[in-house]
């Protein structure tokens, strides 16, 4: 049950429950109880001492302190026997997979037979490397595991296909052609972007999971933080909990949080992507405004610039019923679709600063098209 | 628009690298890019700073997965993964993320290794259905977090961090490297379900309480 929300749908969620939010403010007896109860289950052990594990630290970093020109030997040793290493390993076996100096992710057979390019990833640990223009391929009975230490793991459902575009020190871009993805991603924002059939996203540091169907249509789900969803100008940025579809040539549609009607997701799916005639659009939008709750300003916001002029008068007055315009926001801008209003009011859902949004946006404006098949 | 290079846009993402999205602040993250950099090089001292920092945290992402009994020996794995990886973080200021990532990964390998997600509740013994869960249970400390565990990740991470280590939300956004717009936004979604589940007999029939 879901109560007390019509006293306080008007209120931006950023200035509701200051003592959830940080303690102050007039002290709720619920969540005080909640805290007390809980609170048994608290950290309180004091720091152990780790000692085997700084003995290797600092023996790794032991070599720092030898005189510079010392250090020449070892480094021209350790490059001599690399290279003797790789011309060798290269004559012997050359279908061996990517060692593991080679800028890619190293690849984790969970179950089955996952293939990289022809190879199996198998072996007595079942790992392996995927390289820059290589690709990861799952049949029906595969899972695997990917993982890069300085930009995050992905976990690879069955019959997924996904190849990796770049590997560079602030730009990691991969394809999925098809499947399922989940990604949790410790790259600094933005760094990360995987290109689909129909949309880029960009991770604004975040985890969630991303599907491809054969037609190439797609749908992303964020568990944390933020996603950034483009094709072609249209744009939908997706935060925790929310979830928003794309479709080859017309990309993102609107996001929506997943507890959303039925009839609510429905009638906003027509809208987004069916052919639809404009008394079936006008049906479909109407259903999703009279569904729509103070929740799903998100939504709302989106359709904003997603409607035409008339139909932005309905979506701009349910949308100010839950989230009141804030000062210097006027209907008339809104209807006008003037950009600072449109982020003024954003900034008053409580999802966050669309200024972040904004700047990635700008950057990432009239980059390349999403990767096509194959 | 004439689309760019896949450099051109390499090129932007490196500078976009100078504006962190996290929200957290500037004395905190040299603080913890100072404590990184000494304890890479073998300073105990620091990694024990950076334990204290970061303890609950972990502690709490864990709690929100694992079974309670596990969470403690977790939590110093996650610091020996951590410490075992320390040379190949790259943005020593992103450490909170970072051990964030870390723990839910090792969270999932538990999970992977051994015990299926429909034991979590094994250490507490207790069931819930929603809404009628302290109606048929005594409301104890156990049953709320059992119903705090069957929220979405994003919601149950947040609020344990919140409710069982007793961060605030700025403290939640600067440890994880979520912002406050998301830190909120988990808070108040988070408490609104887990009040559904607990029903109305937990908030002593005083819906009005609702997020005022």
């Amino acid at each position: 049950m879901d109560t007390g929300n019509d006293r306080t749908e008007n209120q931006p969620i950023a200035e509701k429950n200051e003592y959830l939010w940080d303690g102050s403010g007039e002290p709720d007896p619920e969540i005080q109880r909640l805290e007390g109860l809980l609170g048994k289950f608290r950290h309180d052990r004091p720091a152990p001492t780790f000692p085997e594990i700084f003995a290797e630290v600092v023996r790794d970093r032991r070599w720092r302190f030898f005189p510079r020109r010392m250090r020449l030997f070892p480094v021209l040793a350790t490059t001599a026997a690399v290279v003797a290493i790789v011309i060798a390993t290269f004559f012997m076996n050359a279908k061996k997979p990517l060692p593991a100096t080679v800028a890619g992710w190293d690849v984790s057979r969970v179950t089955g037979s996952p293939r990289i390019g022809s190879l199996t990833v198998s072996g007595k640990d079942g790992k392996s490397r995927l390289g820059v223009g290589q690709m990861l391929e799952t049949d029906p009975q595969s899972r695997a595991s990917l993982e890069a230490d300085d930009t995050g793991q992905i976990e690879v459902d069955p019959s997924t296909r996904l190849r990796l575009l770049t590997m560079g020190a602030s730009l990691k871009r991969i394809a999925l052609d098809r499947g399922t993805i989940h990604t949790y991603i410790w790259a600094p924002a933005g760094q990360f972007v995987v290109d689909t059939p129909s949309a880029m996203t960009v991770d604004l540091g975040c985890a969630y999971t991303l599907h491809v169907d054969d037609s190439g249509a797609g749908l992303v789900r964020t568990s944390l933080g933020w996603v950034g969803f483009k094709l072609n100008g249209h744009e939908a940025f997706i935060p925790a909990g929310a979830a928003c579809a794309t479709r080859p040539k017309v990309g993102p549609g609107t996001p929506y949080f997943e507890d959303a009607s039925s009839e609510f997701r429905a009638a906003l799916t027509r809208f987004d992507f069916d052919d639809s005639t404009l008394q079936q659009r006008a049906t479909d939008l109407a259903i999703v405004v009279s569904q729509s709750r103070p929740g799903d300003a998100l939504t709302l916001w989106h359709l904003l610039a997603r409607v035409d002029d008339q139909q932005r008068i309905l979506v701009c007055d349910r949308l100010a019923r839950f989230v009141p315009p804030p000062a210097g926001v006027t209907k008339e801008g809104i209807l006008h679709l003037d950009q600072p209003m449109l982020d003024l009011w954003w900034n008053q859902l409580g999802f966050d600063d669309i200024s972040v949004w904004r700047h990635w946006e700008r950057s990432w404006s009239g980059a390349t098209p999403p990767a096509q098949e194959k | 628009m004439a689309s760019r290079s896949g450099d051109q846009v390499d090129l932007l993402a490196a500078d976009l690298t100078r504006r962190p999205v996290m929200k957290e602040s500037a004395p905190e993250v040299s603080e913890d890019a100072m404590l990184v950099s000494a304890a890479r090089d073998g300073d105990r001292a620091a990694f024990g700073r950076l334990y204290d920092r970061y303890a609950r945290m972990v502690h709490g992402i864990l709690l929100a997965k694992v079974p309670a009994s596990e969470v403690d020996d977790l939590v110093q794995d996650a610091f020996l993964r951590a410490l075992r990886r320390l040379p190949t973080l790259r943005e020593d200021g992103s450490f909170g993320a970072w051990l964030a990532a870390i723990t839910r990964n090792l969270a999932n390998d538990y999970h992977r290794r051994s015990v299926p997600e429909t034991q979590l509740a094994d250490d507490t013994e207790n069931e819930i259905s929603p809404g009628n869960a302290v109606r048929e249970h005594p409301a104890t400390a156990a049953v709320i977090l059992d119903a705090v565990r069957t929220l979405p990740d994003a919601y149950k991470e947040t609020l344990i961090l919140r409710l069982v280590e007793g961060m605030t939300g700025p403290e939640i956004a600067a440890r994880t490297g979520l912002t406050h717009g998301s830190v909120r936004v988990n808070l108040h979604r988070g408490m609104q379900q887990l009040r559904a589940k607990l029903g109305p007999d937990f908030s002593g029939n005083r819906p009005e309480q609702e997020m005022r």
